[in-house]
């Protein structure tokens, strides 16, 4: 971090945003003790994949989307495996419906586990990273990396790998695990839930900074389970439409200043996805031991503490182990692994729950099944609004902050979203002027 | 022994560890070689190994295509003198001080890095940056080489 005062304004410069994956910046504008400005900008790749995909085949959206982020591939895959599916008027059977909830799971697992205890706890303890944390609380840095490395192994073995899955596909999966292969993650998983919950005592014991914001909530529904891979659409103001109703809500600004599209509902609303919205619009199905876990933290069936994701992540973790156990003591291997989907002319839509949020995908299809047009719609891009929202709200209400002070909490701030800015480059500037 | 791939073809000459990773596969298939996307994975992949050996673009400020090898040897401290130098979010010295707290870490790590050009989203590397694989590739192998000899 660099200081620099210039005679009439002043500019702490974070070189580098840690523990955010991606590249981006951040200006905070302060004029006679009022924050006039904040701009997050961040650079999106999808709108790369969406250009690179024209004139694939429909086949090949899963491999080629799994690549814009390493962290949250099997998201990639699973919208736009519904999104083809959907294009081309074929419905996947119930067994590999649930293959695919399963390997979500795994996704669920790494990805929560590696924020909460490495990217997001060293927050809570003032450190600069997780090797500073690891010497302060070294069991909890281990225990993030033995829940994360459960992920892993369960990634690989529904996917082939751990990043990057390679057996997913249109239509369902390349080969179906057998029944002893998953049963040999029982007894990991089990480990990986009961550390879960010792995690979720851990984080609800931070000190949280005292906000509480009124979202519009979104996220999927679905009607028998906690949604992750599939549902409807749903919001705190009673929004229910279908994914392609999302996508004809959706409208998405240009903003000069910045290649990053900022998403509106209705062209007008700002909107937050994620795990407070998916806690708010579906504590109910949490299973028990969850919404146990998420009470004796101190959660109410609402969270609106943006700080708090933290613990409702830890929450959902919890959630993601007991419901991959559920799956594999239900497994049934769907034989065959998928079911065929030629490609047709046609448009269809595909949304799931990316562990940062929802995220959701439109394709048009020729005849011939090639790609026509691709809208990849990621949940940074849907939450940079709120983001932008919530970093005026506690830069007004710190501005008594040291210049350093301050750039660290909206640097906080920025990571309680997790912001997936992954696959653009690596480094968030942070810049707060006062005049 | 594990040689690892860290990078995503995706972004451009990001994609210049895995290419030396499929290289080095090529010229030595009997050898553990991984593509790995985030250093943080490299905890788990690496933790019994003698070797690592860890292909990756930098950004030094050196010209593109530049090969660099930076041994981080096996001291306490070795890792955290050789600087950021990975394009990655958390970066190499910094996981492998991690793994090291965490008693997860390989004896012996060395870096091989190519300097990038250009890491906008796209696919292929830039042409010093695909020049230099080769010898980035037969860097590792050497690397590997001279482990063998001394082990």
């Amino acid at each position: 971090m660099t200081h620099q005062r210039p005679a009439d304004s002043r500019t702490v410069h974070v070189e580098g945003l840690a523990r955010v994956e991606g590249e981006g910046s951040l200006l905070v504008e302060v004029r006679d003790g009022t924050v006039e400005t904040v701009e997050l900008e961040i650079f999106e790749p999808p709108r790369f994949f969406e250009a690179f995909l024209q004139g694939r085949r429909h086949t090949e959206a899963p491999d080629i989307t799994a690549r814009i982020c390493g962290i949250c591939p099997v998201a990639y895959q699973t919208s736009a495996c519904l999104a083809m599916e959907d294009a081309c008027g074929v419905e996947i059977t119930d067994q590999i419906a649930a293959l695919r909830r399963l390997l979500y799971c795994g996704e669920w697992i790494q990805s929560h586990a590696l924020h909460i205890h490495f990217l997001h706890a060293p927050d809570f303890f003032g450190c600069e990273d997780a090797v500073e944390l690891a010497g302060l609380d070294l069991p909890a840095v281990q225990r993030g990396l033995e829940i994360k490395k459960v992920g892993n192994h369960l990634m690989e073995a529904i996917g082939g790998r751990a990043i990057h899955p390679v057996n997913v596909r249109v239509g369902g999966f390349y080969r179906a695990p057998s029944r002893e292969e998953l049963a040999a993650l029982v007894e990991p998983l089990r480990r990986a839930r009961d550390a879960a919950l010792v995690s979720v005592g851990w984080v609800a014991g931070f000190e949280f900074p005292d906000i509480e914001i009124e979202y519009r909530f979104v996220s999927l529904r679905h009607p028998d389970y906690y949604a992750i891979e599939s549902g409807r659409v749903v919001s705190s103001e009673g929004l229910d439409v279908d994914v392609k109703g999302l996508s004809d809500l959706v409208v998405e600004d240009h903003v000069a200043r910045s290649n990053a599209l900022h998403a509106r509902l209705g062209g007008q609303d700002m909107y937050l996805t994620g795990p407070l919205s998916r806690y708010a619009l579906n504590y109910g199905q949490l299973s028990p031991l969850a919404r146990e876990a998420a009470a004796a933290a101190g959660l109410g069936t609402v969270c609106n503490n943006p700080f708090k994701s933290i613990t409702v992540r830890a929450v959902e973790l919890v959630y993601a182990c007991e419901e991959a156990l559920r799956l594999i003591a239900a497994y049934e291997p769907p034989d065959p692994p998928a079911v065929e989907v030629p490609g047709t002319a046609g448009t269809g839509y595909g949304a799931s729950e990316a562990p940062r949020g929802l995220l959701f995908h439109r394709y048009e299809l020729d005849s011939d099944g090639l790609i026509r047009a691709a809208r990849i719609v990621p949940p940074t891009s849907q939450n940079l609004l709120c983001m932008e929202d919530d970093l005026r709200r506690v830069a007004q209400a710190n501005l008594s902050l040291p210049d350093e002070e301050l750039g660290w909490l909206c640097e906080q701030t920025v990571r309680n979203y997790d912001p997936c800015i992954s696959c653009a480059t690596h480094f968030l500037d942070v810049s707060v002027e006062r005049r | 022994m594990l040689v690892a791939g860290l990078g995503n073809e995706y972004r451009s000459d990001d994609g210049a560890g895995p290419a030396v990773a499929a290289y080095v596969s090529g010229r030595m298939p009997t050898v553990d070689s991984k593509v790995i996307s985030e250093p943080l994975d490299l905890i788990g992949a690496w933790d019994d190994a003698d070797l690592a050996v860890v292909a990756d673009a930098t950004r030094s400020g050196s010209p593109p295509g530049t090969v660099q090898l930076v041994d981080l040897g096996a001291g306490e401290d070795a890792a955290s003198s050789a600087g950021p130098m990975s394009s990655h979010g958390m970066d190499l010295p910094r996981v492998l001080r991690l793994a090291r707290a965490m008693g997860h870490a390989p004896h012996h790590v060395a870096v091989v890095g190519i300097e990038g050009e250009n890491f906008a989203d796209g696919v292929g590397l830039s042409p010093a940056v695909a020049l230099a694989v080769s010898e980035a590739g037969e860097l590792v192998i050497r690397v590997i080489d001279e482990a063998a000899s001394c082990a």
